[in-house]
């Protein structure tokens, strides 16, 4: 069973997709306790690439590529734990490129790196209204909720989503983080975000300070 | 084939500028100008040149003596006939074979710049006379970077004796690198001799040196157009040895040198072909290579211009083509900026001068560390020029555009509006770029949480780090003391 474990772990840090379904697969057939395949498998491995990535050994794209491979192996494994009633509640993210910014590959690379460090990543994509964010934000209450924009013309839109939050009477019921090439943490400030990252692993830490 | 990229502070390897991408800076007519022209200096006006086996040597191969002017004429044909015997290849061997460089083979190899008085310590950040002791690191520095090709003597040894310096510092060098290396500190018959004898001792013997030399060396003219005796003896006593040596000018363009170009690569050219055809007459088929520093003068002061600019640049390129016509190999200055600190003005400089060398290639690159017009040398600036040798290097290395390259596969799935941030072609293909290891690109937060660095401190740590760490290839038991030997009988006189 280790032996498994250490082969999807493998699978998923060297971004072999098909490995690592496969070995998801094998443990499942096996009828391996879902909990651990997750805890031991898949979320050590992440942890464990999120480290070599702090160590310079691996890059970001290998970190995202993981990522989506970790997302695809748990999809496979949650009915299990549904089932098991093992489904604990993990610290949830929800991120969104604003309304009018077509720009995701920030917003892509934090989720993948929230990932490594054990977030549950909801990705609403990019061009997303505010009236859907405050949706979502309702429906999953989410711990964390991330907003990302690129260009100075859609950057005002963070704010629009923050006062939008403020109407709903939801403000204090999530962390609001901002990021993109135009925010700096006066802005943060200013639009009273909780926090500004001007990387995605800084990201990571300022969501891990935010819920601690 | 892109070599992998390992920062293996151990050298196995070494990292040199293939010539993949050479023009030529002037057109053919203008070349054949320049090289009619400086013929014509040495036919008409000659070189100044007293050392008697020279001059009897030159006087017995056709050329004009007026030995009460000191005075050699070398007629055309002589010069031709002597430049063809030098080869276009050879071999600068060194401790460790691995490190061998085949020169003449269309690769251009880095070594550090020399010889300076004056050292940046480290630790202070000030300047101050340079010691053995710093030859040493330095050289042990240079010995754990794969940019690093060979040797020159960086800083002098200062803390020792005048007259047998040189010696000093090749036996410091030999015990802290397994690389070759290139002694320019010897500019006497005796000291020649000292060294040579040093080279033999760690070869294992004159035959051995001769199939593989330890060492090279290369000797100055006086500009303009004169020839002392003490670098003629040195450059023979070496040839003798096996070992190869080059010529070398440093023409001042409006002080030793006329204010233009033209003329200023003139005096060089002449000077560089009169001291092969030297060599090749007292030692016919002697390995040899053009070696020129043509700078100005600057206006103001009438020191050295350390503001380097297009004229050097434009010098430096010449002088490639000229030895690649010639069919000999060339050392051509690169680097060895004129600013105090590793600044824009160090940046702006080594950059072009090192850029200026992929189109213009020479085979040998020299070099790297030296502020200040060769004045101050520092560790920090040596691993930053290597830094920058390694970008020009990776760029002339060239990039693929065969089928997987083109990517027409990666591009069509991923489609419109798509991301290649996780692709497999991305993550098989990502590591083929350059990454700076000390180029400043983190955030701005970051960099001010540092107390907002400069890469000359990523530079500094990397030197301490190999300072501390890297242990160059032992020379065999007793060979120190044998090497100490030398010295001491020539102190005694």
């Amino acid at each position: 069973m280790e032996e498994q474990l250490q082969t999807l772990r493998q699978a998923l840090m060297t971004a072999d997709v098909k490995g690592a379904i496969a070995a998801t697969q094998a443990l499942m057939d096996a009828n391996a306790d879902p909990k651990t395949v997750l805890e031991e498998g898949l979320a050590r491995g992440m942890s464990e690439l999120g480290e070599k990535w702090k160590r310079g050994e691996v890059f970001l794209p290998e970190v995202v590529a993981s990522a989506e491979i970790f997302k695809q192996c748990n999809e496979m494994i949650e009915p299990a734990l549904i089932a098991g009633g093992q489904k604990e509640a993990s610290l949830k993210v929800v991120m969104a490129t604003v309304k009018g910014d077509l720009h995701d590959l920030g917003k892509n690379m934090v989720g993948a790196m929230m990932r490594t460090a054990g977030f549950e990543v909801h990705d609403l994509g990019k061009d997303v209204p505010a009236d859907k964010i405050i949706e979502v934000v309702r429906d999953m209450q989410p711990e964390i909720l991330g907003l990302s924009a690129l260009l100075t013309t859609t950057v005002g839109q963070q704010q629009a989503v923050i006062e939008t939050l403020k109407k709903e009477g939801l403000r204090d019921k999530v962390k609001v983080l901002v990021g993109g090439a135009p925010v700096t943490q006066e802005w943060a400030d200013e639009i009273g975000a909780d926090g500004f990252a001007p990387s995605a692993p800084e990201a990571v830490n300022i969501a891990q300070k935010l819920t601690s | 084939m892109r070599e992998s990229r390992t920062r293996d502070p151990r050298s196995t390897w070494i990292r040199s500028l293939p010539w993949n991408f050479t023009v030529d800076v002037l057109s053919p007519g203008d070349l054949a100008k320049l090289h009619d022209n400086s013929l014509a200096i040495l036919d008409k006006v000659g070189i100044a040149l007293g050392w008697a086996p020279a001059v009897d040597a030159l006087a017995d191969t056709g050329a004009r003596v007026d030995r009460d002017a000191n005075r050699v004429f070398f007629p055309p044909e002589l010069i031709e006939k002597q430049l063809a015997l030098a080869p276009s290849s050879f071999l600068l061997a060194a401790r460790d074979p691995a490190l061998d460089l085949r020169i003449g083979a269309g690769h251009g190899y880095l070594a550090t710049d020399g010889c300076v008085a004056d050292i940046i310590d480290i630790d202070t950040g000030t300047r101050r006379r340079s010691t053995k002791q710093d030859l040493g690191d330095i050289t042990r520095l240079a010995d754990a970077l794969p940019q690093i090709g060979f040797h020159w003597q960086p800083v002098s040894a200062g803390d020792t004796p005048n007259n047998t310096r040189p010696l000093h510092e090749v036996q410091v060098q030999f015990l802290n690198t397994a690389k070759h290396i290139q002694q320019m500190t010897v500019i006497d018959g005796e000291n020649a001799r000292g060294a040579a004898e040093m080279a033999r001792i760690v070869a294992g013997g004159a035959e051995e040196l001769r199939r593989r030399p330890l060492m090279s060396n290369f000797q100055c003219s006086i500009s303009p157009l004169a020839w002392e005796d003490g670098p003629l003896e040195a450059m023979a006593v070496f040839a003798e040895a096996g070992l190869p040596v080059g010529v070398c000018s440093m023409p001042l363009s409006c002080a030793t040198a006329p204010a233009t170009v033209a003329g200023l690569l003139t005096i060089a050219n002449a000077e560089i072909l009169s001291g092969i055809a030297i060599l090749e007459t007292m030692h016919p088929g002697a390995p040899t290579f053009y070696v020129s520093y043509a700078t100005s003068m600057d206006l103001n002061s009438g020191a050295l211009n350390l503001g380097w600019g297009p004229e050097e640049l434009f010098a430096e390129m010449v002088c490639t083509q000229m030895a690649r016509r010639y069919g000999i190999p060339s050392t051509v200055g690169t680097f060895g900026t004129g600013s105090k600190f590793p600044d824009w003005q160090a940046g702006v400089q080594n950059a072009l001068s090192g850029f200026a060398k992929v189109f213009a290639p020479g085979d040998m690159l020299t070099a790297a560390g030296s502020l200040y017009g060769d004045r101050a040398y520092s560790l920090e600036a040596l691993v930053l020029d290597a830094e920058i040798f390694d970008l020009l290097c990776h760029f002339a290395d060239g990039y693929s555009f065969d089928e997987d390259h083109l990517a027409f596969g990666p591009i069509s799935e991923v489609g419109p509006g798509g991301h290649f941030l996780a692709n497999p072609h991305t993550l098989a293909n990502m590591r083929e770029s350059w990454m700076s290891g000390l180029f400043e690109r983190g955030t701005w937060e970051d960099w001010e949480e540092a107390g907002r660095p400069s890469p000359v401190n990523g530079a500094r740590v990397r030197a301490r780090e190999i300072l501390g760490s890297h242990e160059p290839l032992p020379l065999p038991d007793g060979l120190e003391n044998e090497l100490a030997k030398v010295i001491e009988a020539q102190e005694r006189g």
